[in-house]
């Protein structure tokens, strides 16, 4: 667990610093918030019982607000929201046997 | 069971607001930006320049049928600037013209228009003006340069062009004398730029280099125009006058712009 939390933190420094720095000299920049996608691709993905998409939402969102203009803790807000609701859903709506062998 | 759930997750609230409260309330926030600043710069230095050469790249491969619109626009904008500078500096040197025949003082002695030279036939003596009937131009009127060097004079009027019988046309004669005396003849045109200045009295000197100017006799054109040099004078005791070969003193390939004086 503590690999993958440090893996996820390398994984959305450099993610952020790609959207800051690499993607803003291109035409989809205001379009395109990778750590906003891989955010939620984590939370659809993983086992149900897994807390990895939290902490992606708490690490995504730290680093958007380190690298934006925004006060510390609104993308973090806002990312953890989306992966509650996101569980949320899937806990209450959504019955796919193969996602929950995983 | 279900309290100590609720109590976990009110202080799990109240840490991670306390927590936000702290970074953004206190300068340890800044420090944190700074600080990942920092460390992440050398990394952002080589993703912004990866970032540009690579969009710039991608840029030309897309934009190329834009650029090629856009230099077709912007030829078509030179040349409209082109035009537009030709017809700026052609005001200018009207403008120059006019200045320098304001400050002749021209404008008080006569009443002016100014003309363009659109057409010259050299051979005939002849050259063709842009200013016609419709400008209030009549036959007969008098033509000067701004030096007040005499042209000619109208010779035939259209609606808008008029055509100048140079004071060199063998049709063209006038009285005039020689400038600060009382040496009076009169101006023929012998044709090819050639001017003659005949009928003058045996006994009168004259010599190279008098300027002649038009005299008030013969009312063809105000008096105290230029009208050329004396080049060579001819005298024969068997003829009861002298004749003079006057040199013009416009060069008919720099005229452009002249004035029709229409009021004297």
């Amino acid at each position: 667990m503590v690999k993958k939390i440090f893996f996820l933190i390398l994984l959305f420094y450099f993610l952020t610093l790609l959207q800051t720095s690499f993607f803003l000299h291109f035409p989809f920049r205001h379009l395109l918030n990778l750590v906003l996608i891989i955010v939620v691709l984590i939370n659809l993905f993983e086992a149900r019982k897994e807390k990895l998409g939290l902490f992606s939402a708490f690490f995504g969102g730290f680093f958007l607000d380190i690298f934006s203009e925004n006060f510390i803790g609104f993308w973090i807000l806002i990312l953890l929201a989306i992966s509650i609701f996101i569980k949320l859903i899937l806990k209450k709506h959504v019955r796919i046997p193969v996602i929950s062998r995983v | 069971m279900k309290l100590s759930y609720r109590l976990k997750i009110g202080l799990i609230i109240i840490l991670i607001a306390s927590f936000f409260l702290v970074l953004n309330l206190t300068p340890f926030g800044k420090e944190i930006k700074n600080f990942f600043y920092l460390i992440s710069s050398p990394i952002q230095k080589i993703f912004w320049k990866t970032g540009n050469k690579i969009s710039d790249f991608f840029e030309v491969i897309f934009r190329i049928k834009d650029l090629k619109r856009e230099n077709e626009e912007l030829k078509l904008k030179i040349q409209t600037l082109e035009a537009e500078n030709v017809t700026i500096s052609e005001l200018k040197k009207e403008n120059e013209i006019l200045r320098e025949a304001l400050e002749i003082g021209l404008e008080k002695e006569f009443g002016l228009q100014l003309a363009q030279v659109i057409g010259k036939d050299v051979s005939q003596d002849l050259i063709l003006i842009n200013k016609g009937l419709k400008d209030g131009i009549l036959e007969g009127f008098p033509v000067i340069s701004q030096q007040k060097l005499l042209i000619g004079k109208i010779s035939e009027v259209y609606k808008d062009f008029s055509k100048v019988l140079l004071i060199s046309n063998p049709k063209s004669s006038f009285d005039a004398k020689i400038a600060d005396s009382d040496i009076f003849g009169v101006v023929k045109g012998k044709g090819n730029l050639k001017i003659l200045f005949d009928f003058i009295p045996q006994e009168k000197e004259i010599k190279e280099g008098d300027l002649v100017v038009t005299s008030v006799l013969g009312g063809i054109f105000p008096q105290g125009l230029l009208v050329g040099k004396i080049n060579e004078v001819t005298k024969s005791d068997l003829k009861p006058f002298q004749k003079a070969q006057i040199q013009p003193v416009f060069n008919i390939g720099n005229l452009e712009k002249l004035f029709i004086i229409t009021e004297w």
